[in-house]
């Protein structure tokens, strides 16, 4: 088995991955019967055909020719990820400050040509914008400093 | 007809020195919440209810219809500077806008918009003063079944949003519709796809997915690139469309003016398809459709008069019926009735100040729209030369802060970090995210409109062929099926002729 | 006159918000209190700004600033039809300083979800009832129908055919529908809608037949008679609607549905807060001006003590409780 057209390979399995999880979660919910549509006909209906257009997708990339997949960097994508993830878990208890300056200046370790010190300047920069805008100016219910 | 009369005496109204300060600065705070990602105009305008209940409810509402109409226009600043669009809307306007801004021509999309929607607010304004009860009658024509279909057909239309693979711009739309099925469930109070998580009990929030999807995954892949083919710096070319520009996009704007103008009538989510139904229709009836999705002016002209159309007629169905078309309307409807006015077509003739003076309010805020954001641009452009290795740390930081914000809840923010590695897969693979927001967004709706139309129906399915506006939009459907699906049959015929 | 009015709007807005912001930051730092209140109370709004709940709770919130002597601060933290809300109140400290506002949802998610984060009757207490409000029966208007016994007629002589309208399940339109089916033995089909809002369109076509709706909902549909007004639901004969009889005057006696409000405060508060409190509370509940602000949606203020609240809730709590299981609700 050749993987002639790895783009369309790699979505096909992509799109079978969601409408296996999706058949599977909505295995449980009722189909429901006669004009009475259940909670689960829908989603069943829709993971079945995105099933079959990511097996299409599968089965036309062993035949078909086409582009190949760029090489996958890890760096950026996963200290973003990161940072997004550090951010969900500051924000609550440590309020905006802290949990934006230290986003910010970790972020900018994603791309390769970062300076540490112009990075942590451009968090301080960005943090009292922000504390400035949202904060003081839109007045949204953000703690500003830590709570305990 | 006494249109003129009515129309000068809410000139009359709006035009005094109070409310046009309430005017303004209900289109100044749009503009600026519209730009922000995450805070949208539902917060803001529910954040100044408290204040409303102060004022007059003349100039209450003109100042929330200021936010409202503020935040669809500066909404697509964002979309086409940083491709961060807050709302399902300016999914659109990012598409060629970005692109066009990424080629040194954000001035002349910004330009652009902001003409496109000052048309379009103009002509919206006028469309409400003539034909507001003529039109709210024909909304009252649409029921479940005939929402189904137009949402069938939008659907539909979604596909031509993408540029390659139809196969996978459909399986986008499929999993966009199944993502948008996340949450309690309309019709029987399940909790569906929310794996255990209480956060997830009202569905993926929007602004997570779009942000994820738009924002940061987006950095990911520009982070891959070398600098130089990221940084538009040195070539940001000229501020404002050129008279080519312009007359390039005349026909553009009149098409989504009067697409928006009709689809925004429909309060149970006609307003959300202008856009995309407006940019459907440009990329089909344009010559060479191929420059779509490059940076094709046309493509932010159009969506942005269709929104801001519908954005204007959108008010028709409050003001002359008491019905909803969004969140933001209903809030308003709240201060109305906090007022001791009952929203409903008795307004335009118990209280004709408020009803022509919240219209004439409208032209005024366009205006001051144009006014307000053309000097702007040049201001934004100038941010566009910032390097990409400072800007991009500044989008993460506000995506987090945008997201967080909208309901303080981590759920959302994790739920980002989810589709920000999704996101980066689907740019990775060529599957264009455009059809999935909008799979996204009419899905729930999709699902709530045929259950109901089926459970009123007692399951029979005729409902949707016996009702002439359903049968319409399912043909429309189906020959819109049949054009989208003629030129990639077309296209595998000349390959396989090559080879 | 005007533009002083205008200025002062103006510098009050950011002023009041100014004190907000600082007010946040302050009750999230502060020390055990010696004296209630010495720092501002937090009352939580479980939905998203706009709703009933919303504006009676700012209301409220306004008043027992004053008599609480204390910076009432409402803040919405909406989701999960309340669940969410309700749920970091019943986790914080009982000391007074956080309390919610919740409608009869309080007593029906209980009952009508698979799992709930907390346990109502062990984590919450009630401080206080506030207000009280009668849905409205409203009908198509091309139904032949003028009031509750028409309307039982006809859908007893139109089994199945009759559609009824509700924000939702498990929301008290839908309940308020199932009681009315259980009491009279007529069938008619639930149809669900996001808010009570969305259904008027098709009742005004004649696809739905009949909601309990909210007051506020049906006001702007009621007033030029687009949908027909028939009953109300509260015992007493509303405000808004003087001329309808009561559902209980028409001949199902004892049918109420009351969409109350009430506060709620975390279980073990101090004896001498819980008092302060629902003293604060009732005070403000009698002033002329919350009354008449009430009165715009419909809503009437009612103060309670502790227990007759307590009780209220546990009856409510058994009254819905026993229409979802015999409506067999859950089973859907």
């Amino acid at each position: 088995m050749i993987i002639r057209a790895p783009k369309d390979f790699w979505s096909g399995l992509m799109f079978l991955t969601f409408a296996a999880i999706g058949l599977l979660a909505a295995s449980g919910y009722s189909m429901g019967r006669g004009g009475r549509m259940g909670p689960g006909y829908f989603p069943v209906a829709l993971s079945a055909v995105l099933a079959l257009l990511g097996a299409i997708l599968v089965l036309r990339s062993l035949v078909l020719d086409g582009e190949g997949v760029e090489r996958i960097q890890f760096r950026p994508i996963a200290v973003l990820v990161v940072c997004v993830l550090i951010f969900g878990a500051m924000i609550p208890k440590l309020g905006l400050v802290i949990s934006l300056s230290c986003v910010t200046f970790i972020a900018a370790f994603a791309g390769r040509e970062t300076r540490p010190l112009e990075a942590a300047m451009l968090s301080v920069v960005l943090t009292v914008l922000s504390v400035g805008i949202f904060v003081y100016a839109l007045r949204l219910p953000l703690s500003v400093w830590p709570s305990f | 007809m006494d249109v003129f009369s009515n129309i000068a005496l809410g000139f009359g109204v709006a035009a005094t020195f109070q409310n046009i300060l309430y005017c303004a600065l209900g289109a100044f705070l749009g503009t600026v919440v519209g730009v922000l990602p995450g805070i949208g105009p539902v917060t803001t305008v529910a954040m100044l209810l408290p204040i409303s209940f102060t004022l007059e409810p003349t100039s209450a509402l003109i100042m929330m219809a200021g936010i409202y109409y503020g935040a669809q226009y500066g909404g697509s600043t964002t979309a086409i500077l940083i491709n961060i669009p807050g709302e399902a809307s300016s999914v659109v306007t990012s598409l060629d806008g970005h692109k066009m801004a990424r080629m040194g021509r954000a001035g002349p999309a910004l330009g652009i918009a902001a003409l496109g929607s000052f048309f379009a607010g103009t002509v919206a304004t006028f469309v409400v003063s003539f034909g507001a009860p003529p039109l709210a009658r024909m909304a009252l024509q649409f029921g479940p079944a005939e929402y189904f279909s137009l949402m069938l057909c939008g659907l539909i239309a979604a596909v031509v949003l993408a540029r390659g693979s139809i196969v996978k711009a459909i399986a986008m739309v499929v999993l966009g519709l199944l993502f948008g099925l996340a949450g309690s469930d309309v019709n029987s109070g399940v909790r569906r796809f929310t794996f255990g998580f209480q956060g997830l009990a009202d569905g993926i929030e929007f602004v997570a997915l779009s942000m994820a999807i738009y924002g940061i995954a987006e950095v990911a892949i520009n982070l891959e690139r070398k600098a130089s083919e990221v940084a538009v710096a040195g070539r940001v070319g000229s501020v404002m469309p050129s008279w080519a520009d312009i007359r390039h996009c005349i026909p553009s704007v009149l098409r989504g003016t009067s697409l928006g103008s009709v689809l925004g009538v429909l309060p149970g989510g006609g307003a959300l398809l202008a856009s995309f139904a407006a940019y459907t229709l440009e990329k089909k009836v344009a010559s060479h459709p191929r420059t779509f999705g490059e940076g094709d002016i046309r493509g932010v002209a159009a969506p942005e008069s269709a929104n801001n159309a519908g954005a204007q007629t959108s008010f028709i169905p409050m003001l002359t019926l008491g019905i909803p078309s969004n969140p933001t309307m209903a809030l308003m409807i709240g201060a109305l009735m906090v007022h001791g006015i009952t929203p409903g077509p008795r307004v335009m003739t118990d209280r004709p100040d408020l009803f022509w003076g919240v219209v004439a309010s409208m032209w005024i805020g366009n205006l001051m729209l144009v006014v307000l954001n053309l000097p702007m641009i040049g201001l934004w452009i100038r941010l566009l030369r910032m390097p990409y290795r400072l800007m991009f740390p500044a989008i993460v930081g506000f995506c987090c802060v945008g997201t967080y914000t909208i309901n303080s809840n981590v759920t959302d923010v994790t739920v980002m970090a989810f589709f920000i590695v999704f996101g980066y897969l689907c740019l990775k693979l060529d599957c264009e995210p455009a059809p999935l927001i909008l799979g996204f967004v009419l899905g729930p709706m999709m699902e709530e409109y045929l259950r109901r139309a089926l459970l009123i129906s007692r399951g029979d399915p005729t409902v949707f062929v016996t009702s002439p506006i359903s049968l319409g939009f399912l043909i429309a459907a189906a020959l819109l099926l049949l054009v989208v699906a003629l030129p990639a049959i077309r296209k595998k015929r000349e390959e396989a002729m090559v080879e | 006159m005007k533009s002083a009015k205008v200025l002062r709007s103006l510098v009050f807005a950011p002023v009041m918000l100014a004190m907000a912001g600082a007010v946040t930051f302050a009750a999230s730092t502060g020390a055990a209190a010696q004296t209630y209140p010495s720092k501002p109370v937090r009352l939580v709004l479980p939905y998203s700004p706009g709703g009933i709940i919303d504006y009676v709770g700012r209301t409220v919130a306004q008043h027992l600033s004053t008599t609480l002597g204390q910076q009432v601060i409402a803040e919405n933290r909406p989701g999960a039809g309340g669940i969410t809300g309700t749920d970091t109140v019943a986790r914080s400290t009982p000391d007074g300083y956080t309390i919610v506002i919740m409608d009869p949802a309080i007593v029906i998610n209980p009952t009508l979800q698979p799992s709930m984060p907390y346990d109502l009757f062990k984590q919450l207490e009630v401080v206080s009832m506030i207000s009280s409000s009668p849905e409205v029966v409203v009908v198509a208007p091309e139904l032949p129908v003028k009031n509750m016994s028409e309307l039982i007629a006809y859908a007893k002589a139109n089994p199945g055919k009759l559609n009824f309208a509700s924000a939702g399940i498990g929301t008290t339109p839908h309940l308020a529908g199932e009681l009315f089916k259980q009491r009279t033995g007529v069938d008619a089909t639930h149809v669900p809608y996001k808010s009570i809002g969305q259904s008027y369109p098709d009742m005004m076509s004649n696809k739905i037949q009949f909601a309990f709706s909210s007051i506020a909902g049906a006001l702007p549909f009621t007033t030029d008679n687009r949908v027909r007004p028939i009953a109300t639901t509260g015992l007493k004969r509303s405000e808004v609607y003087p001329d309808l009889q009561t559902v209980d005057e028409s001949g199902l006696k004892g049918f109420e549905v009351d969409l109350w409000l009430g506060i709620f405060a975390p279980s073990g508060m101090p004896a001498d807060v819980m008092s302060k409190l629902n003293g604060a509370l009732g005070e403000a509940l009698k002033n002329p001006e919350l009354i008449k602000a009430f009165a715009k949606v419909g809503v009437t203020a009612r103060g309670t003590s502790p227990q007759e609240g307590a009780a209220f809730l546990k009856s409510e709590f058994d009254k819905w409780k026993k229409v979802i299981e015999d409506g067999k609700i859950k089973d859907n």
